[in-house]
């Protein structure tokens, strides 16, 4: 197990280290600069000014230089200045990770409540009525981007009760009640769509498993429906779930962005669209890395706990 | 101060902080004093609070409750003009040596926000940054108004209340300029770059936080020099990026004033409908729609093109089709109510674009048959918009107008971090565009975009004799008179489709019925200092 987490760092570390490349030279593949913007928001440019300021902030050096630059820091624990707040990168990305990782842990933990039961029963029930009004619940969620979800319910309730969720953020530690409403809307907009994927997946994993031979003897001994189903069945469809649920989550750390843009909270993804608009490349490469790390991690625990969840599975050198 | 004579010496004089208190906010009620108030703010302000460092609404309307001007327009009167000018930082003031010497009398006692005291200093600190004065103690990393100090030669201090302007040339405008909310003072004694993450003001709120994309809250200058101002305890713009959002949090009550510009007509009645006693003003932005067309490229290096572009595209249409009726036509000067400089409407029929839709058209399609064009035969051009809806849609409705006449045109959206790039280099034929004015004045207007050699002349449009009417009506005293010469120019440029205005932008700004004294003016960058805004709760 040690050498397996020891090889998947090894293998991680590498897969950064691409990351960091790959997101360094796409940026400044894009067109402009932040000076660009700064200008577009006085209206003219100025070349000689323009040129004064890319020195200011190290632009002007060759992309290597740049490069090793930003490394450099990053192994010092140093993220850069962002180039828009002029403020320390980390004292701008720092407020913001914990409202997307909460965000997401609450969209995901909705994502499966609702979608773990709902495939099991859509599986046990296969074909009745209850299986096909579940599997419309679970269409219609699929096929409504969350934002849009997002949107109607923001719109439902200004229309119908005069009253939306705060938009600004409001900490845990000033007013838990508020913060929890803060964040129930969104994470059940997001959740919604992340479930029924995960309903989908279990169903398909328990048809298949509820099909295998043990499932019948465990019938056949007399064992009772909720033993069968939920400890013999459910159990051995678990792995392509957890594979889709890590999936999720990863995926929700950096693609929240329009969820968070229409509730107004202040994440990573509404803040990496808008440094990336300004071209604020120490907020933007760093944040980038954060989401790698977090994808990387996530994937690591699912593997990990492929081990847990089959005893079949084995990490060896 | 070298002897001057005085047959200029001229208004101003006792316009003082008077003026402020005794303004009367709202007949018949007494303004309470407490609460904060919440406001809209469509996104985080782009440069912090570098008002002189910016040129968007976005960062005036929440930085300018931090500021002081030397003069401002009187925040409760909609229309601007020299007449609605009154000391701020200046307690009064005196045009000298038939207006070229502009003399302000400061206010004494008048403290920074850090507690240090405010001093000619300030002021000469100030203005001489913006005019980049070769021995200015500081420079500004961008300096987008740096044209409006052209005409100042020298700026003196003679004591510490008293600040002299000496000017090169009359230029009656400078005074409208410095009533801007573009024109703050900034302390000699805080480094410029500091103003992007912080604020050190003498304007009637004090800065208590900047969360960055969240929020930006003040609260009361308790050393205010206006006696019994501001009301309120403090002010919280919301930031709040989706438009959608933004109007349900002002449905809501979450927010309690809209951000300026950002309340369509249709958006007005949608939200009246749901609460009937939101309060809906309608007001000038002073940002009009213009095509600009680049006057080195082909094929719009034709004079005879682009006039058949300024007689092709139906401005009424347009602000029916587009606005819903929401926004005025008008020419390069916006007309009354919504400008005091405007061609008149009634006198816009014989300018190009303006005249019965069919005969413009007729117009149009002789002129492109006159280079070899037509709709049977059309040449093909690109137009340029920036990749924002309202700038699309702009967009979208000249390419039909233009395809009627022989112009055949495809939509390139280009990224905001490229826009003004790519209209200062020249590299685009015929462009859909946006252009905010500071102030309701030519000298704004005509130096900064149709000027030979302005880097915001994104046509590169240059006549040496409307230049010179330019320099002409600047230096024009008579107001009579230099009405006359700005509707000369206005006419000259729309017959040389110099850079064809199509509409000016009228905002339904809305707030709560309880926020009292916020007037919204005719130019959304001049009216939120908020030191007459109160709340009746």
């Amino acid at each position: 197990m040690k050498t397996y987490i020891a090889q998947r760092l090894g293998i991680a570390v590498l897969t950064l280290f691409g990351m960091s490349v790959v997101i360094f030279v796409l940026l400044r593949l894009a067109p402009g600069d932040i000076v660009d913007v700064l200008f577009s928001a006085a209206g003219y440019v100025n070349p000689s000014e323009k040129q004064a300021i890319l020195k200011e902030l190290g632009l002007d050096k060759p992309y290597w230089q740049q490069y090793l630059d930003w490394m450099s820091q990053i192994l010092v624990g140093d993220l850069g200045k962002s180039y828009r707040y002029d403020l320390p990168a980390w004292q701008i990305i720092k407020p913001l990770v914990p409202v997307t990782i909460e965000l997401a842990i609450l969209a995901t933990i909705i994502s499966v409540l609702l979608g773990v039961p709902t495939g099991v029963v859509s599986a046990v029930r296969q074909d009745s009525t209850l299986d096909y009004a579940l599997r419309v619940f679970s269409l219609a969620g699929l096929s409504m981007p969350s934002f849009w979800l997002g949107m109607v319910i923001i719109l439902s309730l200004v229309s119908w009760l005069a009253w939306i969720p705060p938009l600004t953020y409001v900490r845990p530690t000033e007013n838990l009640w508020l913060h929890t409403v803060q964040f129930m809307l969104p994470a059940l907009a997001v959740g919604y769509r992340s479930s029924a994927l995960i309903m989908r997946i279990t169903r398909s994993a328990m048809l298949e498993v509820l099909r295998e031979d043990y499932i019948r003897t465990a019938w056949a001994k007399g064992q009772r429906r909720r033993a069968v189903v939920w400890r013999h069945a459910l159990k051995n469809a678990v792995l392509p779930v957890v594979t889709v649920i890590g999936i999720e989550f990863a995926f929700l750390i950096g693609g929240l962005v329009v969820t968070e843009t229409v509730f107004n909270l202040p994440g990573v993804a509404r803040f990496l669209v808008e440094a990336i608009l300004w071209r604020d490349y120490p907020v933007v490469q760093n944040l980038v890395m954060f989401i790698a790390i977090v994808v990387i991690i996530s994937n690591l625990v699912v593997d990990l706990l492929y081990g847990v969840l089959d005893p079949r599975v084995r990490y060896g050198s | 101060m070298r002897p001057r004579t005085l047959t200029f010496t001229l208004l101003a004089l006792g316009l003082t902080s008077a003026l402020l208190v005794s303004a009367a906010p709202v007949v018949g009620q007494s303004p309470k004093s407490g609460g904060v108030l919440t406001v809209a703010q469509r996104e985080d302000t782009p440069q912090g609070f570098a008002i002189h460092e910016s040129s968007t609404v976005s960062t005036t309307w929440p930085a300018m409750p931090c500021f002081s001007n030397l003069v401002i327009f009187h925040p409760l009167k909609q229309q601007e003009s020299v007449d609605t000018v009154i000391g701020e930082l200046a307690e009064k003031w005196s045009w000298q040596d038939n207006y070229r010497n502009l003399v302000f009398f400061l206010r004494k006692g008048v403290k920074w926000h850090d507690g240090q005291p405010f001093t000619s200093k300030d002021v000469k600190y100030t203005f001489d940054m913006l005019r980049e004065a070769p021995d200015a103690a500081a420079k500004l990393r961008i300096n987008p108004r740096k044209d409006w100090y052209t005409n100042v030669q020298n700026i003196e201090t003679p004591d510490p209340h008293t600040v002299v302007f000496h000017l090169k040339r009359p230029q009656p405008s400078l005074l409208l300029m410095l009533a801007s909310g573009y024109t703050p003072v900034y302390a000699a004694h805080v480094p410029p770059a500091q103003y992007r993450t912080a604020c050190v003001g003498t304007g009637p709120y004090k800065l208590k936080e900047w969360r960055k994309g969240e929020f930006v809250e003040y609260v009361k200058n308790p050393d205010y020099f206006v006696k019994g101002r501001p009301y309120l305890d403090g002010i919280r713009y919301v930031i709040i990026k989706e438009r959608g959002t933004r109007v349900a949090a002002l449905q809501a009550g979450q927010v309690e004033v809209a951000f300026p510009g950002d309340t369509s007509k249709v958006t007005a009645e949608q939200l009246k409908k749901a609460v009937p006693q939101l309060v809906v003003t309608r007001a000038a932005e002073n940002v009009n729609e213009n095509v600009i067309m680049n006057t080195k490229k082909p094929p719009f290096d034709n004079p005879k093109v682009r006039l058949a572009v300024a007689h092709a595209i139906d401005r009424r249409a347009l602000v029916q089709a587009v606005h819903q009726g929401g926004a005025a036509i008008g020419v390069s000067m916006p007309s009354r109510p919504w400008g005091v400089w405007g061609v008149l409407e009634k006198d816009m029929t014989a300018l190009p674009g303006y005249g019965k839709p069919a005969d413009e058209k007729a117009k149009a399609k002789k002129l492109m048959a006159e280079v070899g064009y037509g709709p049977d035969k059309p040449v093909k051009v690109e137009i340029v918009t920036r990749a924002i809806a309202v700038y699309v849609d702009m967009a979208s409705f000249i390419i039909n107008e233009l395809k009627q006449i022989g112009i055949d045109a495809t939509l390139k959206q280009i990224e905001t971090a490229q826009w003004h790039a790519m209209a200062t280099r020249g590299e685009y034929q015929i462009g859909a565009n946006l252009t905010g004015i500071g102030i309701d004045d030519p000298d704004a207007n005509y130096y900064e975009n149709f000027a030979c050699g302005s880097p915001r002349n994104y046509p590169f449009y240059c006549n040496e004799e409307v230049s010179a009417l330019f320099d002409k009506q600047s230096a024009e005293i008579d107001p009579k008179k230099r009405l006359a010469i700005v509707v000369d120019i206005q006419k000259k440029l729309e017959e040389e489709a110099a850079r064809p205005t199509l509409t000016w932008r009228i905002d339904n700004f809305t707030h709560w019925p309880q926020v009292k004294g916020l007037i919204p003016h005719n130019n959304f960058y001049n009216y939120g200092r908020m030191q007459e805004v109160w709340l009746d709760k």
